[in-house]
């Protein structure tokens, strides 16, 4: 192994931790804050660390900081201590585990070397992530079922439930996917979505596929346990669901394994159907090709984008009373966007003018890629929060009629209408 | 008959898909989200306390105060009815002689304990001297104790009027 290749992986494996656990605080933040914002409130935006409130985000580090250092409370009935312990470890790791197939860049070319550009350097692709949401739903059944508390078991067999019933919808409509992309490994799929269809529309998953785009962002909200499939939780209803009786870390864990399933959703959701690390019309060798001409734009757009950016803080970010040291917070940021701009202009240009070595533009393609593949991982989390705070709550019996009664036999109708097609055309 | 025949939704094939009532659904959420980070937000809440609340009306009921006389005095005659009136007890009075020949009582003693209060106004409504009212317009008390929350006669003497 040389030194680059130690360098890439370690790269890889913080980009992972960076989609999937950073988000968490970030998810959070967008879902308070744009929680807020649909209800035409504000959400919470007054914590701040000197001055620098970030629109809230401080929020989250500071309730993160609370759970840990709260007590962790555990009451005398519950006997099973260590699966009651277990269980948050298993939503979380789970949850984390699956995003580590997620490819944010095609794969890497350094000196002739091959980089995956994903967390684990793996080919199981959909299997694993199959395998591993799957898998978080015993710790909920877990934990339910060790805290030895009439709400908490409800929660866990509506949880288990809900999962038995769209797994296998979400299983098929992946199989029908698989069909068509004739790979399970997701760089493949990736790749295959930078085609063009009749040479004009990019043939993402949810052109090509689009029925099996919608089961499998339903079943996915379902796996997620994300509204309107939130049965597990229920705090309307069964108090918590299955963490009624975690508080402190352990509760935590739940709250940060969720996020991450989210992200990991979203990551998958993503890849399969949204074009994955692509931007549109510009596959990987498109954009090798043109890297020049998109490093120029890019230096054209960024200043105007980071403009109209800092207009909306100095109009927006202010605070209500005169000398609060909050009121700082708008001048940092716009230095903070004005030295980003520098730095990414003058890196930038500097490559333009020294001309683009064969590696150069391998990276610069996978940068723009993990940029790409971040927004629309952004974008996706987006969507699960504004449907949470769009949709209400299903009811139990209409769960379960959606699942086995809509969802299987579109998925099953699908499979057999994607079978034919492939055949057909392969004729 | 008065009947009224109240037709029933969700039996078209729109409204069977679900999927464009929710469509619809999330297009008002997002045009809320939108309003709300434009230059015209409409956020009907407050950054309370640094922005205090603006419809507060005139008749609200806030903490108690003491009126006066024209000469400056308590207004009180410690006839004890508004405590005979307060559904929660809250007010506890200690009546003494006054010898400045204005009346003939006063109270010594006047604490009302805003932690048992409910604000139903009863006691304004007792008093024949119109002495007691809670037109202070303080509808936020904020104290670190609980004996911080017991008003004495000279705190509820102090409180003014709210001029619109
Ligand atoms: S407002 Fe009602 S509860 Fe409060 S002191 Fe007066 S009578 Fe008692
Ligand atoms: S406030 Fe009014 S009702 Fe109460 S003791 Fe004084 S005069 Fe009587």
């Amino acid at each position: 192994m040389s030194t680059i290749s130690i360098a890439v992986v370690i790269i890889n494996v913080i980009l992972a931790l960076l989609f999937s656990l950073g988000a968490a605080p970030i998810l959070v933040w967008i879902e308070r804050r744009v929680a807020g914002l649909i209800q035409d409130r504000l959400g919470p935006n007054r914590c701040h660390i000197n001055g620098i409130r970030l629109g809230g985000l401080i929020q989250s580090f500071a309730d993160m900081l609370k759970l840990v250092f709260k007590e962790d409370f555990k009451a005398k009935a519950i006997q099973e201590s260590f699966f009651f312990s277990l269980a948050p470890v298993i939503v979380f790791a789970s949850a984390f585990l699956s995003f580590m197939v997620m490819p944010f860049a095609d794969d890497l070319i350094i000196n002739g070397e091959r980089f995956i550009m994903q967390g684990l350097p793996m080919d199981l692709g959909v299997l694993w992530f199959l395998a591993l949401a799957g898998l978080s739903v015993y710790g909920i059944m877990l934990g339910g079922w060790s805290s030895r508390n009439k709400y908490s078991l409800l929660g866990a067999m509506r949880a288990g439930a809900q999962v038995i019933s769209y797994e296998a919808a979400m299983g098929l409509s992946v199989v029908s996917v698989l069909i068509t992309y004739g790979s399970i490994h997701l760089g493949d799929i990736v790749a295959y979505q930078g085609q063009l269809l009749f040479g004009f529309i990019p043939a993402w998953g949810i052109i090509i596929q689009p029925i099996a785009a919608l089961i499998f962002i339903i079943t996915a909200f379902a796996e997620a346990n994300r509204t309107p499939f939130d049965l597990a939780e229920g705090e309307s209803e069964i108090v918590g669901g299955f963490h009624t009786e975690y508080s402190a870390m352990r509760f935590g864990l739940f709250f940060v394994g969720e996020y991450v399933a989210m992200s990991a959703s979203s990551a998958l959701i993503v890849t399969l159907f949204l074009g994955g690390y692509h931007l549109p019309y510009l596959n990987t060798q498109t954009l090798q090709a043109y890297m020049p001409f998109i490093l120029m734009v890019l230096i054209v757009a960024l200043p105007l984008g980071s403009w109209s950016a800092m207009r909306w803080i100095q109009k927006h970010n202010r605070w209500h009373k005169a000398n609060d040291i909050r009121n700082h917070e708008s001048a940092f940021l716009q230095k903070g966007l004005i030295g980003l701009n520098v730095l990414v202009i003058a890196g930038v240009g500097a490559l333009l003018v020294l001309g683009l070595s064969e590696t150069s533009t391998n990276v610069a393609t996978a940068v723009i890629q993990i940029a790409t593949f971040a927004l629309k991982l952004l974008f996706m989390n987006f969507v699960f929060v504004w449907v949470r705070w769009t949709l209400p709550r299903f009811r139990y019996d209409q769960l379960q009629t959606l699942g086995w009664k809509v969802l299987m036999p579109l998925a099953i109708a699908n499979i057999f209408i994607s079978a034919i097609i492939v055949v057909a055309r392969g004729l | 008959m008065g009947i009224k025949i109240v037709p029933r939704h969700g039996n078209t094939l729109k409204e069977k898909l679900y999927l464009p009532a929710i469509f619809g659904g999330m297009k008002t959420t997002l045009s809320h989200l939108i309003t709300n980070l434009s230059d015209t937000p409409e956020i009907k809440t407050i950054n309370y306390p640094e922005e205090q609340p603006h419809d507060i009306s005139e008749r609200y009921r806030g903490v108690h105060r003491l009126t006066k006389r024209d000469d400056g005095s308590v207004r009180c005659v410690a006839c004890f009815m508004c405590a005979t009136a307060c559904p929660a007890e809250c007010i506890f009075i200690e009546a003494e002689e006054r010898n400045d020949g204005v009346d003939e009582k006063m109270p010594k003693r006047f604490d009302i304990d805003l932690l048992e209060c409910v604000f139903c106004g009863a006691c304004v409504e007792a008093c024949p001297c119109d002495a007691i009212r809670m037109d202070s317009g303080i509808f936020s008390f904020i104290g670190k104790k609980r004996e911080d929350f017991v008003l004495s006669k000279e705190q509820l003497l102090a409180n003014e009027e709210k001029k619109a």
